[in-house]
């Protein structure tokens, strides 16, 4: 992630040194960012470094104008994409979308009107739409957990599973955290949904820690449950059992991890800051010489007390 | 059983030996009833004498304890939630069942529309619609929408709706009690009309009048049991009335007392104006029953709701005791003494979903508190005051105000507003809608309480009640006074004129522009 | 023997000991319920569960208590779970900058709560003077300030989450985790606002006059009740019970953000139907909207206690035991009657 977002800034201080002074006459280039609103933690942090984007771009390039919207839900955003095309003639799109497949057809009648596309995050349920494809690696996190829970637990050991709102990327996640302790003799007690919310994770692991007299480890998939899991964990007084892993990166998260915490001991990337990533890539389509095309699929590193800090930043909500 | 029978030779529909009880309390004591094609046939009796429980049964909404309905002196069991409609037998019920909002031809089709592949075929309905109208002499615009409609064109409409549902027999339940005169007049023609058609007509009425009008035979019920079924001919007004509450009627309304003339002015009202109103100035003494006069519309109402504050007032002034007031709420006027009973006891007066104990107090909920909080002892202690006061007749506290008969509902609206101990008590028409035995009753406590020392206003559209129970009547007529009668001058004619505006005050109005 | 002359009017005493399904209804289905949860899953009756329960559904039961007061009056408030969050953000807002002027202490928390409450009553009464004066409908208006809230909350959020510094969390952690001669603080402060609420509703002029306005609004103002003043108080009751409610959340986890309190509204609104009030107005019951919170959490309790049920079916199984629940409470079982009659032509 680090190393795309310094080849992006390469590729675009290289576009600006060749392409400055021609861009100057041109057109002005409308770029419309469309994101799902900040509903919850994850979504909160994207949004943030959408608009961190948004005010760094326009400030550094004279000609280019973007309009940030964000949606509710599917239908909205589908009405949003049919408004940035004729209401604010947009000459690109940023989008990441609320679900696949209502929203691939949407996307597609832009891309068909001639507008440049860049998907993020989540991919359209048809190939070939999308110009530009920056994703976050969904079963990459839930592979790279399920790693870090083989290194620290065997045969016989206990877990409980904490997962998000039913989607794709949930199911995503979890089949590639199931395959790859699969064999291992882990022992999973239970999966409930949590919602990617800190009060639901508080009291389904309250249940679970009622239920459950033995557990060792909690995937909890996302920071904003493993807050609240840790909150329950401690109410219960069994904070010495088990250890718990989030998801996502959130900065209070990745504090914990670099103060060495036992119970959170380490947690597995998936940045909101891809936005910024996709919205400087699209920029560079206009501003460099060549086309840029392609996908870029970020890892899903995994957090340590030793690499925590390149992660870490203050200033975002998230 | 077999000159029950017999009795119903002839009959489209027939009841014979019909009991029945709600729970253990029995409600109708083994009722024979028929009805003929082409004939009214009045049903009369005081509240609670089982009037409604036999409608009920004989349209299917409850079924016989025991007995048995014949239709066509078949014996059947009719199916309940008003599904008899199907067989011709069609109820109007008191409160009209109208959607406020639906068009005339829709309501008449409401509930077994025309249609074709699910679709309404609206202008069939309408030309329908149009036809029935057209064939019982009215002349109401199918698409206007029910609320513009006058109670009278309501009536109608529903008529117009048991036509188009083929009614054989169509029950109707005191469908003139809103009915202005005029209003009446024009009914009876329809009656009239549907009776030639052979229609028969079962007839809830408390207005003895009308009943001898309209009616070809009388059936009397008193407390659930069937006192006699008589040929109208063969009755006088008197006669029913007597055999209705079981006992000699000749005092309708109480003896007045002598109004003492020097009694001091309570309530003086000057040039009061507001919306509807212009410029009526009135006043009442100590100890005197004021009738107000005038045909519906004409104001008396507005008047009232303009003293005890409901309406704002434009100009004008009212003195209570002396002291000019301007009431701002329905609670300051309580508080000064002063308590007006609405004439719409079910949308304005009392809470028809919940018991008697909570509507008797929530004018005074003020009297039985104590450090803030309710005493239900003391409550109840009041409500038992009213029942013994006021007579009211109910199964048991967990009856709900809805259920009780308009008499008792009356009462027990007197009952709220005497809690408040007032000095001065303004009754919105006191009967409408009740029984001639409650009536008595009413009458009788109005007459006590100005004879203690109360003034009471009492605003009437029945004539013969202001004449009856008034010292002195103010006639008005769209919205001004026309006039004020006394002693001898209170006649039917006289009041009749003033209100119809064949003679009236026109200095009034250059007494207020001098 | 004459039906009713001079019977007058019996009192009601009977009816205390027939079977009131209107009452029982609810409570028959929540014990229905625990035998379920202890059937499918023992733990369901342990000490430490039952706690977890009774505290988790203090939130939603705190502010559907006052919701009884909204819904009996004919009013409706869509807005409290927005308010919850707003408060709870503003709160931690507050005493997160208290902490540099005055040091970390027992003040601290006092002031939030001060500022909570403060916040509260005049959410309320923000509700409650629009729907009255700006004769607006209150299903509008709370629509309105529900969206306003949620907006309001993630603006200060910045999108993300604020929390509590930490110091100030563990002085006031005691107040969520606590608890006072074995009971947890939050079921007391449950049971304390519940017996406050019948109190008010039932035995003072206020709740009679709730009820009277519900039931029929002219009626009341012939019966010399001030409406508007009745109806906006039963808002800024409202809000005070989402302000105790959010009082004892914020220590729960520290923290408030967009998804803080998402759903409350429908959930405290169930409560108070599950329970017996009538949506409609006229009739509340705060014994019933106790029992209705606590079976709301005891469905999630019992999902969350067995694995015999798709994680995708939670929302089926709830909705198929409110609407049951709600069937009981209406009676029907007295009226389910085999010998119905049938349409005779």
């Amino acid at each position: 992630m680090q190393l795309l977002r310094k080849i992006a800034v390469l590729a675009i201080g290289g576009a600006m040194a060749f392409s400055a002074p021609t861009m100057a006459q041109d057109d002005t280039v409308t770029i419309g960012v469309s994101i799902p609103a900040a509903t919850h933690g994850w979504a909160g942090g994207l949004n943030w470094h959408a608009s961190q984007a948004q005010a760094r771009l326009q400030a550094q390039y004279d000609n280019i104008e973007i309009v940030l919207v964000t949606a509710d839900g599917p239908a909205q955003q589908a009405n949003d994409l049919e408004d940035l095309v004729s209401i604010h003639n947009i000459d690109a799109l940023v989008v990441l979308p609320f679900e696949s497949e209502p929203l691939t057809d949407p996307v597609r009648r832009v891309k068909e009107s001639g507008v440049f596309v860049t998907v993020v995050d989540r991919g359209l349920s048809q190939d070939g739409i999308e110009d530009v494809y920056v994703a976050g690696n969904n079963p990459e996190l839930g592979r790279v957990s399920g790693e870090y829970f083989l290194t620290r637990l065997g045969e016989g050991d206990n877990i409980v599973i904490l997962r998000g709102i039913p989607t794709v990327i949930d199911d995503e996640r979890f089949n590639a955290f199931i395959e790859t302790i699969e064999g291992s003799g882990i022992n999973v007690l239970d999966n409930k949904h949590a919602n990617w919310n800190r009060d639901d994770g508080f009291e389904v692991m309250q249940d679970f820690l009622s239920r459950f007299p033995d557990i060792d480890g909690v995937w909890a998939q996302d920071d904003d449950i493993a807050l609240g899991v840790i909150e329950a964990i401690r109410q219960a007084d069994r904070v010495d059992e088990m250890f718990v892993v989030g998801g996502a990166g959130m900065k209070e998260v990745i504090q914990m991890v670099m103060q060495g915490s036992e119970l959170i001991p380490v947690n597995v990337l998936y940045p909101p800051a891809m936005i910024a990533t996709a919205m400087d890539v699209t920029v560079a389509h206009f501003t460099s010489n060549g086309p840029v095309t392609g996908e870029y699929i970020l890892g899903a590193p995994l957090i340590t007390p030793e690499n925590a800090e390149q992660y870490y930043f203050p200033d975002s909500p998230f | 059983m077999a000159e029950a029978v017999a009795q119903a030779e002839g009959a489209i529909l027939a009841a014979s030996r019909i009991s029945k009880s709600f729970g253990e309390v029995p409600v109708l004591f083994s009722v024979d009833f028929d009805i003929r094609a082409g004939e009214v046939h009045a049903l009369i009796g005081e509240n609670g004498a089982g009037k409604s429980t036999l409608i009920k049964i004989l349209s299917g909404l409850e079924p016989p304890t025991s007995g048995t309905i014949l239709l066509d002196g078949r014996p059947v069991r009719l199916p309940p939630n008003g599904e008899a409609e199907a067989l011709g037998i069609v109820v109007i019920h008191q409160e009209l069942n109208l959607a406020e909002h639906l068009t005339v031809a829709e309501s008449i089709f409401l509930g077994r529309e025309w249609t074709r592949w699910g679709f309404l075929r609206r202008a069939d309905m309408r030309a329908e619609a149009t036809r029935i109208l057209g064939s019982l002499h009215v002349a109401i615009d199918p698409d206007a929408r029910i609320n513009t409609l006058s109670v009278a064109d309501k009536q109608m409409v529903e008529i117009a709706k048991a036509i188009s549902r083929d009614a054989r027999v169509l029950i109707m339940d005191e469908p003139t009690a809103v009915l202005t005169p005029a209003e009446t007049e024009y009914f009876f023609e329809q009656v009239g009309r549907l009776k030639a058609k052979g229609v028969a007509i079962v007839f809830i009425s408390h207005k003895l009048d009308e009943v001898m009008t309209l009616s070809d035979r009388i059936t009397v019920l008193r407390d659930g049991q069937l006192i006699a079924t008589v040929e109208t001919g063969d009755l006088t007004p008197d006669s029913i009335a007597e055999m209705m509450v079981g006992r000699e009627l000749s005092n309708l309304y109480p003896p007045k007392h002598e109004p003492d003339v020097d009694a001091p002015l309570v309530l003086a009202v000057e040039g009061l104006t507001a919306d509807g109103i212009r410029n009526v100035s009135f006043s009442l003494r100590k100890g005197e029953i004021l009738g107000f006069a005038g045909l519906i519309g004409s104001g008396r109402t507005a008047v009232m709701e303009a003293i005890v504050g409901l309406e704002p007032r434009s100009a004008g002034t009212v003195t209570v005791n002396g002291k000019p007031v301007e009431f701002r709420s329905i609670g300051e006027a309580v508080r000064a003494g002063l308590v007006y009973m609405t004439k719409d006891r079910k949308g304005k007066g009392l809470l028809l979903n919940i018991g008697l104990q909570p509507n008797l107090t929530l004018l005074t909920l003020y009297r039985h508190m104590r450090g803030g909080f309710l005493v239900e002892s003391s409550e109840v202690e009041a409500m038992e005051r009213a029942t013994r006061r006021f007579d009211i007749r109910a199964r048991d506290a967990s009856v709900r105000v809805g259920q009780l008969s308009g008499g008792n509902q009356q009462k027990l609206m007197l009952g709220k507003a005497m809690e408040s101990d007032p000095e001065i008590i303004i009754i919105d028409e006191p009967t409408r809608g009740i029984d001639v035995g409650t009536k008595q009753q009413i009458y009788h406590i109005i007459a006590a309480l100005a004879k203690e020392g109360k003034s009471i206003i009492v605003v009437s559209s029945e004539m013969q009640e202001v004449i009856g129970l008034s010292h002195r009547v103010v006639v008005m007529r769209e919205g001004r006074k026309t006039g004020t009668l006394e002693g001898a001058e209170i006649t039917e004619g006289e009041i009749m004129r003033y209100a119809a505006g064949l003679k009236g005050e026109k200095e009034d109005d250059d007494r207020a522009s001098a | 023997m004459t039906v009713q002359a001079h019977e007058g009017v019996k009192p009601a005493r009977k009816r205390l000991f027939a079977i009131d399904y209107h009452t029982m209804g609810p409570l028959l289905a929540l014990i229905a319920l625990c035998i379920l949860g202890f059937a499918l899953n023992s733990a369901f009756i342990s000490e430490g569960n039952i706690t977890n329960l009774l505290t988790r559904s203090a939130f939603i039961g705190i502010i559907a208590v006052g919701a009884t007061f909204v819904i009996t009056a004919g009013g409706i408030d869509l807005s409290v779970g927005s308010m919850a969050a707003v408060i709870s953000g503003v709160m931690i807002i507050v005493m997160n900058s208290a902490i540099g002027a005055m040091g970390v202490g027992v003040h601290i928390v006092l002031i939030g709560c001060v500022a909570s409450v403060l916040l509260g009553l005049a959410a309320g009464f923000l509700n409650g003077f629009m729907t009255t004066k700006g004769k607006i409908e209150a299903f509008i208006v709370t629509l309105g300030t529900m969206g306003i809230y949620r907006s309001l909350v993630t603006y200060f959020a910045d999108g993300g989450t604020l929390s509590l510094a930490f110091d100030v969390r563990d002085v006031y952690r005691p107040v969520y985790y606590g608890n006072i001669l074995g009971v947890p603080v939050p079921v007391l402060a449950f049971a304390i606002v519940a017996i406050l609420g019948w109190v008010l509703l039932n035995r003072t002029a206020f709740g009679r006059y709730c009820m009277a306005i519900g039931s029929n609004e002219t009626v009341a103002r012939y019966s010399a009740i001030k409406v508007d003043r009745v109806r906006t108080l039963t808002y800024v009751i409202q809000g005070f019970c989402v302000s105790i409610a959010t009082i004892i959340y914020v220590p729960r986890l520290g923290s408030a953000s967009s998804s803080t309190g998402v759903l409350w509204e429908l959930e405290a609104i169930a409560a108070v139907i599950i329970g017996g009030t009538m949506l409609k107005g006229g009739y509340g019951r705060i014994g019933g909207t106790v029992v209705g919170a606590i079976m709301l959490t005891t469905i999630g309790n019992i999902l969350n206690l067995t694995d015999i049920i798709s994680n995708y079916l939670n929302g089926a199984v709830q909705g198929v035991i409110i609407i049951a629940a709600v069937w009981l409470q209406r009676g029907n079982l007295a009226n389910l009657n085999p010998f119905r009659r049938k349409p005779t032509a």
